[in-house]
């Protein structure tokens, strides 16, 4: 107990469990914030349905009463924050019960937190994904761009990055699907699944789904976990490596988990659901890593490799676009605080010490100037977060966003309140996470 | 009996001060008009003003126009002629050029229709002009009750520190991490957003948000400087030195951020246009690349032959967006000197 | 061996250095034709006030100009023993000056075997190819300015290391001060990391720092603290010459004067190189057996310090002498130099000194003096030398 109390009141420990203290109050203040605005509006959510003929005072009444908003307003503030607290965000009017008995609160409809579990996930590999691949590109060539100045490097650079940071994203979403989808066919136009695909999936493993679970769901969250595993071990494994003393131990243990990391992604896409053979396991992994994926597979064992290929297709047009409209922000600051990082004596000094050129720039140059950076990412992480909302419209991605604009237009209440809170939500844990990474970064943040 | 020599200011201290900020602007012009990414923004900026200002003569430029339904009547009726050749053409949200076929809109660019016309027959220039000026209006708005509130709070949580600052920086943190697009989304579901209210609500959130982390820490570092304590000796109250002394001195950084919220403001603006969030709006180059879209002439298969239905709102916001950021860019070289190139 | 120590030899000879800036206004004429050499052992001062080209002066040394430097011509020998191989190989094919029996030959190296040093050299106008035997004497010096930059690099640090202006900032905050210097160990020479370890240890031990201090992040050193780190540092390759530039100027005057005897005790006790670089003539009186003293860009005067801090052969130097209070406290009126230092865009016609000297003659304004050996060891730049 003493162990942990020291733990958390001491350096790293005491940045990040002050921060996490900080993100609640900041998330209880979101909450409030949200509920007083929406509450300061003229009239109520019910008064969209009084011209709407199809629901009659009858429904209208059980409508209030469900929403609670015959209560007294303290009372209402109060339940908003149960409920959040408890994962009850009341009933879908629009999205239908899909499994096969009754919900028991929302009998034929569906519950809004369902949605949103549903949902979330989806939203969560986006977002993660081209954060990392932008973030890494950004950085990267802005690095170059700064090291070897030339005009014409920096001239172009400047124009395109500056049109793709401003870029109006929609339109630039549209042009991107006329040209791959449209244009060229290389990727599905939208959605996040073709169900042709998906037609005759009705067991994963031992679950039986299709009706009541959706196998997509399964397969997707599944896909999830060994994926997001995989990052944390192979992560791990870089992070524990710095420790080794020599060059050599360090690439043995990094390429090992890589290794490791990629025969059990093998494993897991090539080989069916465990519970085949060891040959067959390994035959599956060979046929895997040289891309067939058309085998036969033995009677009842579904190939989840071109069920996850289909997910993978769809992502890749708004992974393409997202980190194309937002690398070049990131390129742009990096240039521009590496072109001050090398003027600092540090760097000077690094040369003096005779290391090589990259060593400078890598490892002493661009290692400070990527602390701004990584600091204006966390400013605008709950733009990227909203940013989402555009292109997983524009390219029917059936995540948060998609859901949060369509629930918005069909007045779905619950489900676009809901799903605004849990946008803010994420927006929180993305910044609580960018901050540690940041206080990782830099060593003199832990102490202060 | 002899008068006391009164002093008589040469000139009165305003135009000693005007003067003085004359000067200054000139100066901050010079080093600005040093940046070519700045004055590329600037002559941008100039010539969307102009485009914008433009809107009410150019149906003149244009032959065979009417401005409004009356006009077109008054012309129809002409005594002498057979068939008027005036029409109704040139308004944005409902005018059409009737001499058109209706099947053959959208039609493309022609002297009459320098950037063709849409589906309805409406001409895309005057749309795309007509535009203009609201998008101005609603990005340099917000701007400035961002920056008005940044720059106070930023200077009143600096100067009194304390709970006012910690208040000040957790309300920050909340409005940084707030997903504006997504609230407004929803809230333009409940209520109907003009332009007007969504300026204010654009400015208000900006304004508690990141700049005022920016401006105060701006704030802290001029607090300190010897002449706020000779102010403070000098008796001068609490609001006397942050309007008179510390605010000045954030003037110039918050009018570079006001430049990048210019820019934020109207990406909003546009995506929730677009969304057909925003009923009050009647036109705007967001609702017409909407309009483009929903039927089918950007993604038809056929959007190069349709081009200049989706294209020119597209550039305009991709444009004037990136001519706020570079003149925000540009100033930056002035504003902080670390930038200033040797 | 033995006669080495006793015989002082040359690490470093720099010829006819100049170098400009360029800038919008114009070219910064920061380094105009200065020459000095600096021997194995020796401390050597470079004063002058401040902006008059003293650091342009080490960077062009290291060759870590920054890109509007230009490099207008001079040579700058670093000498090693001849029979250092990866020294004679990086000179292979270099201008280079070989001393041998008190004589030094200029040219190029043309091969370097077990017994032969030969060299294409121009003699009367000609050139031709003159053979030297490899004697334990010979001393071979490559000219750095002739080297590419990957041919550089195994000299910086492990040939000559600097102590940089503002310590503080010269160690990277986001890296432990240890790492830093293992990184400079590791990087010239084959050495395990506990070894390194081991090393930085001894080495701080040297400057006085306690060993807990390596693992720690430079903004938990204090500003002496970094100092003495950054010395660690300069040292840890065992440089032939280090460079200290303005080594002390950020720290407070007690803490300075430590360091600066710590310095001094190091240098004595390893048989360093040292080139100081201040604008503080107290400092550099403390510390140096030779002094150059720079004006404008230009070397005005150079010589051993009892001699040149006895009598000075140029004004200029005197002014900045009395410009400081005397150490051993006599009462001498503090005389400021009137006038500005010269703006390097557009210097002086003439000796650069000449608007601010006080025995200026008409000569001054119009030919630039040659810098020349007035007494023995005691070379100036000036047309009316004192004394």
């Amino acid at each position: 107990m003493k162990r942990i109390w020291q733990a958390l009141t001491s350096g790293m420990g005491k940045f990040i469990s002050i921060r996490v203290l900080q993100i609640i109050l900041v998330l209880y203040l979101y909450m409030t914030l949200v509920f007083i605005i929406l509450e300061a509006q003229p009239g109520d959510i019910s008064d969209f349905y009084v011209g709407d003929p199809k629901i009659t005072p009858e429904a209208r009444d059980a409508i209030v009463q469900q929403l609670g908003l015959d209560k007294p307003i303290l009372e209402r503030y109060f339940d908003y924050l149960k409920n959040f607290m408890t994962g009850h965000l009341g009933c879908s009017f629009k999205f239908g019960n899909i499994r096969d008995t009754p919900d028991p609160i929302c009998r034929e409809q569906r519950p809004t937190w369902d949605l949103i579990k549903e949902r979330l996930p989806r939203t969560v590999v986006l977002f993660l994904t081209y954060t990392i691949v932008s973030f890494y590109i950004g950085f990267f060539m802005g690095k170059l761009i700064a090291w070897r100045r030339g005009a014409i490097v920096e001239y172009f650079s400047t124009v395109v990055g500056v049109v793709l940071f401003t870029v109006f994203t929609p339109w630039f979403a549209l042009l991107l699907v006329w040209l791959f989808a449209v244009n060229f066919g290389v990727v599905p136009i939208g959605g996040f699944i073709n169900p042709d695909t998906w037609t005759n999936v009705q067991q994963i493993g031992a679950t039986a789904c299709g009706v009541g679970i959706s196998c997509t769901n399964i397969v997707f969250n599944t896909m999830l976990l060994w994926l997001g595993g995989l990052t944390l071990f192979c992560g791990g494994a870089y992070l524990w490596s710095r420790r080794l003393t020599y060059p050599w131990q360090q690439q043995a243990v990094r390429w090992g988990a890589l290794a490791i990391g990629f025969v059990v992604l093998g494993l897991f896409f090539g080989g069916g659901w465990p519970g085949v053979s060891t040959q067959a396991v390994i035959v599956r992994e060979t046929k895997f890593w040289f891309f067939i994926w058309h085998f036969s597979m033995p009677a009842g064992v579904i190939p989840l490799f071109p069920l996850v290929f289909d997910f993978v297709q769809h992502m890749l047009l708004p992974i393409l676009t997202l980190t194309l409209i937002s690398f070049a922000g990131t390129m742009l600051l990096m240039r521009n605080t590496m072109l001050e990082t090398m003027r600092e004596d540090y760097v000077m000094a690094a040369k003096a010490k005779g290391l090589p050129d990259h060593v400078v720039r890598d490892k002493h140059a661009a290692r400070n100037a990527l602390l701004p950076v990584v600091t204006s990412l966390i400013f605008a992480i709950a733009f990227s977060v909203d940013g989402g909302v555009f292109t997983e419209t524009i390219f029917s991605w059936q995540g948060m966003g998609q859901l949060l604009l369509q629930s918005a237009l069909d007045h779905d209440y619950p489900v676009a309140i809901g799903s605004l809170v849990f946008t803010g939500v994420f927006a929180l844990i993305a910044h609580l996470v960018a901050d540690i990474l940041y206080a990782y970064l830099d060593p003199r943040i832990r102490y202060d | 009996m002899q008068a006391a020599p009164t002093f008589e200011p040469a000139e009165a201290l305003w135009r000693v001060r005007l003067h003085l900020l004359g000067r200054g602007l000139a100066g901050s012009w010079a080093m600005f008009a040093e940046s070519k990414i700045g004055l590329t923004g600037f002559g941008i900026i100039v010539f969307f003003a102009l485009f914008g200002l433009l809107w009410p003569i150019y149906p003149w430029l244009m032959e065979h126009v009417a401005w409004t339904q009356e006009e077109l009547e008054a012309a129809r009726t002409v005594p002498y002629g057979a068939i008027s050749s005036i029409y109704q053409v040139y308004d944005p949200v409902n005018g059409y050029d009737p001499l058109i076929p209706g099947v053959e809109n959208p039609t493309a660019p022609s002297r009459r229709h320098p950037l063709g016309t849409n589906q309805f027959g409406r001409d895309i220039l005057a749309q795309l002009m007509a535009s203009t000026g609201s998008e101005f209006m609603l990005g340099v708005l917000a701007a400035l009750i961002t920056v008005i509130i940044g720059t106070l709070v930023g200077a009143i949580a600096a100067y009194y520190g304390g709970i006012v600052d910690t208040f000040f920086m957790r309300l920050a943190d909340v409005f940084i991490l707030f997903p504006l697009i997504s609230f407004l989304i929803v809230l333009g579901s409940m209520i109907e957003l003009t332009l007007l209210k969504l300026a204010f609500i654009l400015g208000i959130f900006f304004g508690f948000g990141q700049i005022t982390v920016i401006l105060k820490s701006q704030a802290l570092a001029v607090k300190v400087k010897p002449y706020i304590e000779a102010a403070r000796v000098a008796g001068g109250g609490h609001f006397h030195i942050i309007f008179r002394h510390i605010i000045p001195n954030l003037l110039p950084l918050s009018f570079l951020y006001m430049m990048f919220n210019v820019t934020s403001a109207i990406f909003s603006e546009a995506a929730l246009s677009f969304f057909g969030l925003l009923p009050g709006v009647k036109i705007s180059w967001g609702i017409m690349i909407e309009s483009a879209h929903t039927l089918g002439y950007i993604l038809g298969g056929r959007s190069f032959q349709n081009w200049w239905l989706w294209m020119p709102p597209g550039v305009a916001i991709t444009l004037l967006c990136s001519a706020f950021y570079l003149v925000g860019r540009g100033l930056d070289e002035v504003v902080n000197p670390r930038l200033r190139k040797r | 061996m033995l006669q080495q120590t006793e015989k002082t030899y040359p690490v470093l000879q720099v010829e006819h250095l100049t170098m400009h800036y360029t800038t919008r206004k114009g070219a910064v004429k920061a380094v105009e034709n200065v020459s000095f050499s600096l021997d194995k052992g020796e401390a050597l001062g470079l004063v002058g006030e401040s902006g008059c080209g003293k650091t342009s002066v080490a960077l062009t040394l290291l060759r870590l100009l920054p890109e509007n430097a230009q490099f207008l011509g001079g040579h700058v020998y670093f000498f090693r023993d001849g029979h250092d191989e990866a020294h004679g190989k990086r000179s292979l094919g270099k201008p280079v000056k070989l001393l041998l029996d008190g004589q030094e030959h200029r040219g190029r190296l043309l091969e370097l075997n077990r017994s032969q040093i030969v060299l294409d050299t121009r003699v009367n106008g000609r050139m031709q190819q003159m053979r030297f035997g490899r004697d334990d004497t010979a001393r071979l010096g490559v000219d750095l300015t002739a080297l590419s930059d990957d041919e550089m690099r195994p000299i910086r640090w492990k040939g000559i290391s600097m102590i940089f202006q503002a310590a503080m900032n010269s160690l990277n905050p986001v890296y432990k001060v240890g790492d830093q210097i293992i990184e400079a160990l590791r990087t010239h020479m084959p050495i395990s990391v506990p070894d390194a370890h081991e090393r930085v240890a001894e080495l701080f031990q040297l400057v006085g720092l306690d060993r807990q201090l390596i693992d720690r992040y430079p903004h938990e050193y204090s500003g002496g603290m970094k100092q003495r780190a950054v010395i660690a540092m300069a040292l840890a390759c065992d440089p032939d010459v280090i460079i200290a530039d303005e080594p002390t100027t950020a720290l407070d005057v007690i803490v300075q004067d430590k360091i600066l005897r710590e310095m001094r005790q190091i240098q004595k006790k390893l048989n360093m190189s040292m080139m100081y670089i201040s604008h503080d003539i107290a400092v550099i009186a403390e510390v140096a057996d030779k002094v150059g003293v720079m004006y404008g860009g230009g070397l005005v005067e150079f010589g051993p310090s009892e001699t040149i801090f006895k009598q000075p052969l140029h004004p200029y130097t005197k002014a900045l002498m009395s410009a400081f209070p005397s150490i051993s406290g006599e009462k001498v009126k503090l005389a400021a130099l009137p006038g500005e230092p010269p703006d390097l865009i557009k210097p002086p016609l003439g000796c650069r000194f000449h608007p601010r000297c006080p025995y200026a003659t008409e000569i001054c304004e119009r030919e630039v003096p040659q810098f020349r050996e007035h007494k023995p060891g005691q070379h100036a730049a000036c047309w009316n030398p004192l004394s």
